[in-house]
């Protein structure tokens, strides 16, 4: 408990010095209502991929989903070829929209599911798994688009979620932030969540406890794979057309979104809300950048740096040593870690 | 603890919005500013671009122009460019899509909010005022497999590559190499199309791997920057410099070295730094509210009288005279 707070205290502090930096450097132009929408709308992609990742390395065992991005294009790609071929965007704009969610995430849910049932049936290395359909949901993507963009349109609803406002806040942002309440319920009120965290954290208790190891992997890549359904919505209505090979960079980002938000590689912790603060962190420093015209190479780094930065602050207590008054709660917090380290 | 945070958060909020207050009234860009986005940053296509960028911004000082570009070649972080470019206010955006549709939504958006966009390297970019090209692409791409043919003596095995299958440009240069060869009918191509993402070494292997599969062949016709590079390496290290013909995209300086071993028979190019220029003239025109015309002199080197058509889009089609075809013998007149 006394580590998941450091995380989030630093998140948000790291949230805040951007903010201020990009105010600095812009002269206040990077707080305008319209750059807040902006960077707004850019987050929900990488976001949902992320939660989907944090989902997977909370299972523990060396859980790890890289077939988010693929999945997320290939449920866009797919469902745009055979919703269009079905019902016309420009004549009926409301049933192709609702035609065209349901069955991009429908599609996203199955993809998720075959990764589940492969690495919970078939005992296959989530890694090397989640790797193989990768690269066979963007094979498949490939094919049924002939590799060329897929052109979704503006149909009127379906516009909106990419492009549309409500309240002054981008409707895909608030679809993010419903996705990931939505889970952060699921994870804290849920025997599902109980039994992820508890699996995670140790798969051979949890298997003589009696949980259901098996259905709670399955439904861990499954909730990964819809989340990737829903990325491809909003691409799609955010971009107006879909293809095979977008966001190629995203399948690090979004890994590097779930180390910083503190999930642990090995399993068994990891809080959506740090997942969330992480993602947008990392939104408002690569706009900082933009803004401050610096070369996308120096965005790597800084990167990077971050990453660095949140793998200390998990390891050591960075925030204690900060505060030095909550240091002594935080040493007696830390003893049992470490005695279970040396063991 | 959740107090700290809470009170941690409160104080740089309200830090931030007082920041804002002050510092946003201040400061107002009195210049427009014009903003040129490449697909790739670092390497040296673009990095000739941006010393064309830097000269304009030099010779016209009541305009600011600057180039950004994603460090790897992702549509994505491209987008990502170009929306955080919107959002800061520029005048103008100069782009070169790495694939336009995906840039579609978010041009529009731009155009929507007043932002004049200017294109290159996209003549069926939908949400644009004016694309810009170097030159006739299909002319391009027939001249270059002209030179090929001439090379292969007309016949035998010949494949192409294209930066990526997404590159409406390449696929334009290879179509029209297509349809020229079909001209000579004992030239025959074999798996064509091949990707390379514009990247050298990845170019190299699969050049070797169908060097293995096609002993035979004679000729590779290629399209992204570093195509040739890729693929002359492969050639070069095969033995075979001056037995396989290569005619591609290129730039002199890089491929020097294999233009003298015989590996490169000829580079063709248009020169970025131009094409830079251009866009950005272009922009800046429009900026002040300018017309574009047909037969127009954009006061830079191959666009000196531009053909002006209806666009993809509700824009207009600009095309230069930029192109130019360097071998052996003659890259030396253009090196850069």
């Amino acid at each position: 408990m006394r580590k998941t707070g450091g995380q989030l205290i630093v998140l948000v502090a790291i949230n805040c010095l951007v903010l201020l930096v990009g105010a600095a450097i812009s002269g206040g132009s990077f707080l305008s209502i319209f750059n807040l929408q902006s960077m707004a709308s850019q987050v929900p992609e990488i976001g949902l991929l992320a939660i989907g990742v944090m989902l997977a390395m909370c299972a523990g065992n060396g859980g790890m989903d890289l077939s988010g991005i693929a999945l997320a294009n290939l449920s866009g790609v797919l469902s745009a070829v055979l919703v269009t071929s079905v019902v016309s965007g420009t004549e009926h704009p409301a049933a192709f929209t609702f035609a065209y969610i349901a069955v991009a995430i429908a599609i996203g849910f199955l993809g998720g599911l075959m990764n589940g049932l492969l690495i919970a049936r078939l005992n296959i290395t989530p890694i090397l798994c989640t790797l193989g359909t990768q690269m066979a949901f963007t094979g498949l993507a490939v094919v049924v688009s002939d590799g060329k963009a897929v052109s979704v349109g503006s149909p009127e609803p379906l516009s909106s979620i990419g492009n549309g406002l409500l309240f002054q806040i981008p409707i895909g942002f608030l679809i993010f932030a419903a996705a990931a309440v939505l889970m952060a319920g699921l994870l804290k009120y849920t025997p599902y969540g109980f039994w992820l965290m508890l699996t995670g954290t140790n798969p051979k208790a949890a298997l003589y406890a009696g949980f259901p190891k098996s259905r709670v992997i399955i439904t861990t890549y499954a909730l990964s794979g819809t989340l990737s359904g829903l990325a491809g919505v909003v691409i799609a209505a955010r971009n107006v057309n879909v293809k095979w090979d977008y966001g190629s960079s995203y399948l690090l980002i979004a890994i590097l979104v779930a180390v910083m938000a503190g999930v642990r590689p090995e399993g068994g912790y990891g809080r959506v809300i740090c997942v969330v603060l992480a993602a947008v962190a990392l939104q408002l420093l690569s706009s900082v950048l933009n803004f401050g015209g610096l070369s996308n190479f120096v965005r790597d780094f800084a990167w990077g740096a971050l990453l660095l930065t949140f793998l200390a602050v998990g390891r050591y207590d960075l925030v204690g040593i900060l505060f030095p008054g909550n240091r002594q709660r935080a040493a007696l917090m830390r003893t049992p870690h470490a005695s279970k380290r040396e063991s | 603890m959740r107090v700290k945070s809470k009170k941690v958060l409160m104080g740089a909020v309200v830090a931030a919005l007082v920041t804002a207050g002050s510092v946003g009234s201040i400061l107002a860009q009195d210049k427009p500013v014009i903003a040129t986005v490449v697909k790739i940053s670092g390497i040296p296509w673009f990095d000739r671009m941006e010393t064309g960028v830097k000269a304009f911004a030099e010779q016209n000082p009541d305009v600011v122009a600057s180039q950004s570009g994603p460090a790897t070649a992702d549509a994505a972080q491209q987008l990502q460019i170009v929306q955080d470019l919107v959002a800061k206010g520029v005048k103008a955006l100069a782009v070169v899509p790495m694939d336009p549709a995906v840039l579609e939504g978010t041009l529009k958006r731009a155009m929507e909010r007043g932002t004049i966009v200017v294109t290159h390297e996209a003549d069926n970019q939908v949400n644009t005022n004016v694309d810009v090209e170097a030159f006739n692409n299909d002319a391009y791409g027939t001249a270059l497999n002209e030179r090929l043919a001439e090379c292969m003596g007309k016949k035998g095995k010949w494949t192409t590559f294209v930066g990526s299958l997404g590159s409406r440009t390449h696929l334009q240069w290879v179509g029209a190499g297509e349809a020229n060869a079909k001209k000579y009918p004992d030239m025959q191509l074999v798996d064509s199309n091949n990707e390379s993402f514009d990247d050298a070494n990845g170019t190299y292997e699969k050049a070797k791997e169908i060097l293995r599969k096609h002993p035979d062949l004679k000729g590779f016709q290629t399209s992204a920057g570093n195509d040739v590079l890729g693929v002359g390496r492969a050639i070069d290290e095969a033995g075979l410099s001056g037995k396989v013909c290569l005619v591609g995209t290129g730039l002199p300086n890089p491929s020097a070295d294999l233009l003298e071993t015989g590996a490169i028979t000829a580079i063709g190019f248009w020169d970025p730094k131009y094409a830079g220029m251009a866009m950005n003239s272009i922009a800046k025109l429009l900026v002040n509210g300018k017309e574009i015309t047909d037969g127009m002199d954009l006061g830079v080197e191959g666009y000196n009288k531009v053909t002006v058509t209806k666009g993809a889009g509700a824009g207009l089609l600009v095309v230069g005279n930029g192109m130019v075809l360097v071998d052996k013998s003659t890259y030396k007149e253009r090196l850069f």
